[in-house]
């Protein structure tokens, strides 16, 4: 009977690489575990998005449209969906000169009721310091 | 020479300051888009300092998030049309860093 806590960490740039959608996707899946789990046992992602991998934050992304993908944005606003918590690093979004109004910081439309933190790095080290796991993606 | 050098990653090629031509473009693609749209740390990329002609590509801008008023006004944003154009009009070869 035990949780277990991953820490989802994303540093890496949309699209060039599948790895950003690889962490958003893993996350989501992991919340598909509980089926095989014993009754009492768990798995709780945190999704940390740190360096230039908030960039994946930003709003308005048209990569359907244009590349025929969902875009990071559409990940994002599914794991709030699905209640995932979702922390976005505040010094490297400053460091990039972009506010919480220009990033995904809910998914009201899909009925979400959570939404993205903006937090000191310092609470993000906090996380994976406490989860079982960290991923770095 | 007419050269130019199509940067698709968010960080500067070192290879960059070794180019020369007597015509010189850089056209910002995929995550090179970034370059032209953020400044880090209060700062422009030091790519828009080059001498040389700066294009971007308004699909992988737009696939971002950005939109043409996000980009620095020293870069022209094309769309794909514009940049065939480019490459066939303007330019005799192209690298891809």
């Amino acid at each position: 009977m035990a949780i277990k806590k991953y820490a989802f960490i994303i540093e890496k740039l949309p699209y060039k690489s599948e790895t950003s959608r690889l962490a958003l996707t893993h996350a989501i899946a992991s919340q598909t575990v509980e089926i095989y789990l014993d009754d009492g046992d768990n798995v709780e992602p945190v999704i940390a998005f740190i360096g230039e991998g908030v960039l994946n934050c930003l709003k308005d992304q048209k990569a359907l449209d244009i590349y025929g993908v969902t875009s990071l944005e559409m990940h994002i606003k599914n794991a709030l969906l699905l209640d995932l918590r979702v922390l976005v690093c505040k010094e490297d979004l400053e460091k990039f000169g972009l506010t919480e109004d220009q990033i995904v910081m809910d998914a009201e439309e899909l009925g979400a009721e959570i939404t993205t933190e903006v937090v000191p790095y310092e609470q993000i080290h906090q996380e994976m310091e406490s989860a079982d796991h960290i991923m770095f993606f | 020479m007419k050269l130019v050098v199509f940067v698709n990653d968010y960080k500067e090629p070192p290879i960059l300051d070794r180019l020369k031509a007597d015509k010189f473009g850089i056209v910002f693609v995929q995550n090179g888009v970034y370059h032209c749209t953020l400044k880090k740390d209060g700062s422009t990329s030091a790519l828009l300092s080059k001498d040389a002609e700066l294009y971007a590509l308004s699909e992988d801008l737009e696939s971002r998030g950005f939109k043409a008023e996000d980009v620095d006004s020293k870069v022209k944003v094309i769309n794909y049309e514009g940049l065939v154009d480019l490459i066939f009009n303007d330019y005799e070869k192209i690298i891809w860093l």
